[in-house]
């Protein structure tokens, strides 16, 4: 097994050679600050130790203005070293490409998912894809059976193009993080403001995206995929009308979607127990199918009873994705 | 025998016959000290265990002991206590009050009634902390940064935590201000600010720090409790507020918090060095006017925790440069330290190998700090164990360690008792392994991305999170082992006399051991030097009856 992320050393976007240079560079001067300061601390314990050193021999330097000097103006020369390292590897990741050269993808961080907005397409269709990740399931012995996986939640990007990501989070939500280890970069998500973010991948991979803010009791699962692809592969999604998402087979039945959209972290499907929303078991008789669409298309318009506007997210579903996921809500298949 | 300050005290209010009521009464700096000593260090074992547990449920990728939401109450549990409790009042509330006012020759702090309601309000901003644990929704999850929106929105009791927290400032501002009006009206005439011992420097430059910055923690705390009660619209932005300006507010007092925490450790480094290379410091006046320096840029770095939140680029490029600048006085004082030692006659007795071992251990805590002050290096390690590491070799291996170190180093002074140095140093070298075993794994963690306060973690990480286990097994047991030898010194170990480590500062030239209620028997005269030594004898020497130099 290897011991860190896929893609994390395959200089997987522009920024890598530039950060990783700036990184080593400073570690390997800072080795040298620390052993400037440590081993002469060991010489000196060992060569001055107390049964060595005759009452008489002790000296009694207590300045030394060359000495004095040195030590602080070269860590000054190294720490302007270090600033300018910093602050161009800072330009290099913070100027953004011009819009017209690039993709620009909003992306919107919630408890405790991404979701990706593509700009319309030629015939119009705008692409959304998100969700949550799908936790491990444990053994009783504490051991992983099932890993966690994705799903159909991965930002879908052409290789050798600039992508820029307008991120925000819902007014009602927190402050999220949206960190891409193997391309180094990352930014916080604030809500109601806009933050932005760009890359620009040179390898076809799929490169793990976490949660850097914390962001509460799933903040731990809030991830996601980077999914570079070659141009002609990522054209063909795009141009297509399909709901489908370019890579895997992922099912789209309404349990799926039901899990993906994450869901149940709020409603249980096969009981009355309030989660944090209304259980749905018997949901199917009470109310009709239109009212239940409305439910997740327009939370906020008809809340029931004991429960308040303003707690669930609004949803966006195709229509064949929102008719699965209402059957599924109504017979619990 | 003469009576020490065990036997006999000055109470706040009357003069009660039990023992149990003059300690809670006792206005005497050294008992106050003492009582701070051991409130802070059975919180510190709390927060010690709940990070265990942490460790434990992290040992495997999965949901093993405990689940996410409990997770995230015990490492804000942790923070909250660590920082709140223990290592922002610590070492100025411990030694500051044990060891300041021997120090400089006074017979107490200045305000010694207000030093004793300063620790009952610290006691006050304890137990509000402790209620918030089993009132309500429990403990507030929200990490010890209380970041808006988020603790605005938790059921958790953010409010009762917020509160403890504005308490303990309250008591952090009044310490401050006690200290600082000691140093200036109650020296012994004759010490000039150039003359006093540099732990008193470093006493002196926090004192300044807790009273100028903690009112601004004050103001947020308060701000963030009328947000949540009355919804005023500051940091909410569904109310138009900007959760930004929080994570401004915070870190204003914060930052210079943290330099608050580590200038009284360097203080006690400084005593250590030259006491145990038996020769007068090597450049006393640049680590004096670094602390005052330290102390001073580090009002004006704040925003280096703000690279990723979303702040200008100009705004972070001054940051940057500004950061940078604390490291060179840091340097400065490390040089200084290592040269002292050079033609020393270097005694390596326990509070010795403490600070040495802390050079090392700070030396990476704070090379490390300079990697995330580099901006687009720390835009990829900005919340991921690589700042975890830093701060806990920072804070940790910097400033826990130089109080370890202050313990052993006064322990003889305090207790008039030696404990067994066999044992002591076989203590540090337990911890000094572990600690590294536990924290230099996250670094590589951290570089790799693995992101901080996340209860599970990719299977990608799980080497480096077993490696830290077994270093933290490690560093817990020598801990226990440390304080164990301190009980066992306290309680059979034998006397100590007045200067057991042939030191030169006024606090080791008592009437007794462990010192009488009122200090030196006389205001000394103070003519020389803190660290004058000739042929790795201390140069100044008194009748500890007149206090009359009869070198």
């Amino acid at each position: 097994m290897s011991n860190k992320l896929e893609g994390f050393s395959t200089s997987a976007s522009t920024f890598n050679a530039d950060l990783d240079f700036a990184f080593w560079l400073h570690i390997w001067l800072s080795v040298g600050l620390f052993l400037s300061v440590v081993v002469p601390m060991i010489y000196f314990a060992w060569k001055y130790n107390a049964n060595k050193v005759k009452n008489e021999d002790i000296g009694k330097v207590t300045h030394n203005t060359t000495l004095e000097i040195l030590w602080t103006l070269i860590p000054v020369a190294i720490m302007m070293l270090f600033f300018y390292y910093g602050n161009t590897t800072m330009k290099m990741f913070r100027t953004m490409p011009a819009e017209a050269q690039s993709l620009v993808i909003n992306v919107e961080g919630s408890k405790w998912k991404w979701k990706y907005t593509y700009p319309a397409n030629a015939s119009g269709h705008v692409h959304e894809v998100g969700g949550v990740y799908k936790k491990p399931v444990m053994n009783d012995d504490g051991s992983i059976k099932e890993h966690g996986t994705m799903g159909i939640s991965a930002l879908y990007v052409p290789k050798d193009t600039n992508i820029i990501l307008k991120m925000t989070a819902p007014l009602s939500d927190v402050l999220h993080s949206y960190y891409i280890p193997a391309f180094r970069t990352k930014q916080d998500v604030v809500p109601g403001r806009e933050t932005t973010l760009w890359f620009n991948a040179n390898r076809v991979g799929s490169y793990d995206v976490e949660c850097a803010e914390y962001c509460g009791a799933d903040h731990a699962y809030m991830y996601s995929k980077v999914v570079v692809m070659e141009k002609a592969d990522y054209e063909a999604w795009y141009n297509s009308n399909k709901g489908d998402t370019p890579k895997g087979d992922f099912p789209k039945d309404g349990k799926s979607l039901y899990a993906s959209n994450g869901c149940a972290s709020c409603h249980s499907i096969d009981s009355d127990t309030i989660l944090v929303g209304p259980g749905l078991k018997g949901i199917g008789a009470k109310y009709d199918s239109e009212y239940l669409a409305n439910a997740l298309t327009n939370p906020d318009k008809d809340v029931p009873e004991g429960f308040y506007p303003g707690i669930m997210p609004t949803f966006k579903f195709s229509d064949e994705d929102l008719k699965n996921i209402v059957k599924y809500m109504e017979t619990g298949k | 025998m003469s009576k020490t300050y065990f036997d006999e005290t000055h109470c706040a209010i009357g003069h009660p016959k039990s023992t149990f009521m003059q300690w809670m009464l006792t206005v005497d700096h050294k008992r106050i000290g003492l009582m701070y000593a051991a409130v802070m260090f059975t919180f510190f074992f709390v927060a010690v265990f709940t990070a265990l547990l942490m460790r434990f449920e992290l040992f495997a990728p999965g949901q093993q002991f405990i689940d996410g939401p409990t997770f995230n109450q015990a490492f804000t549990l942790h923070g909250v206590i660590m920082i709140f409790l223990f290592i922002i009042p610590g070492i100025p509330a411990i030694f500051g009050n044990i060891v300041m006012p021997l120090m400089i020759g006074a017979k107490d702090v200045s305000f010694p009634r207000l030093n004793w309601a300063t620790f009952w309000l610290y006691i006050l901003g304890c137990c509000v902390a402790l209620a918030s644990l089993f009132i309500g929704e429990g403990v507030a999850d929200t990490g010890w940064t209380f970041y808006a929106p988020y603790s605005l929105n938790t059921d958790t009791n953010v409010i009762m935590a917020l509160t403890a927290a504005f308490i303990l400032g309250f008591a952090s501002i009044l310490t401050g201000l006690n200290f600082l009006v000691t140093i200036h009206r109650l020296r012994a005439p004759g010490m000039t600010f150039f003359k006093m011992p540099l732990f008193v420097w470093g006493i002196y430059a926090t004192a300044w720090i807790q009273l100028l910055a903690t009112p601004v923690i004050g103001i947020t705390l308060i701000l963030a409790v009328m947000e949540k009660y009355f919804g005023i619209g500051i940091f909410d932005p569904s109310k138009g507020g900007d959760p930004v300006l929080f994570q401004h507010l915070f870190w204003i007092y914060s930052h210079p918090a943290v330099y608050l925490m580590i200038l009284p450790a360097f203080g006690i480094m400084s005593e250590i060095i030259p006491t145990f290379s038996r020769k007068e410091i090597f450049g006393y006046r640049t680590i004096a006017l670094s602390s005052a320096s330290i102390a001073g840029i580090g009002y004006l770095v704040w925003g280096h925790h703000l690279y990723t939140s979303g702040m200008s680029d100009v705004a972070k490029s001054v940051f940057s440069f500004l950061t940078f600048f604390v490291a060179i006085p840091t340097g400065v004082k490390f040089y200084d330290w290592i040269a002292t030692m050079y033609q020393g006659k270097i005694v390596l007795s326990t509070p010795m190998i403490w600070g040495l071992g802390t050079i090392i251990t700070f030396a990476i805590g704070g090379i490390t700090g300079i990697t995330i002050t580099m901006i687009g290096v720390d835009i990829h390690l900005q919340d991921t164990y690589y700042s975890v590491a830093h701060f806990h070799y920072a804070i940790l291996g910097g400033v826990v360690f130089l109080m370890f170190a202050g313990m052993h180093y006064w322990f003889p002074l305090i207790t008039g008792k030696m404990y067994k140095e066999t044992h002591a140093k076989a203590a540090f070298y337990i911890q000094f392994v572990g600690f590294n075993l536990l924290w230099f794994p996250m670094f590589i963690a951290g570089w790799y991305g693995m992101p901080r306060r996340y209860f599970d973690y990719l299977p990608e990480f799980q080497i480096y999170h077993q490696v830290s286990f077994y270093g933290a097994l490690i560093f817990v047991s020598g801990l226990i082992y440390m304080f164990w030898t301190f009980y066992r010194g306290w309680t059979k170990g034998e006397p100590s006399g007045t200067n057991p480590w042939n030191a030169t500062t006024l606090e080791w030239h008592m009437p007794s051991s462990p010192p009488p209620l009122e200090n030196h028997s006389k205001v000394p005269y103070v003519d020389f030097n803190p660290y004058e030594y000739h042929h790795g004898e201390p140069v100044v020497k008194f009748n500890y009856e007149t206090m009359q130099r009869i070198d």
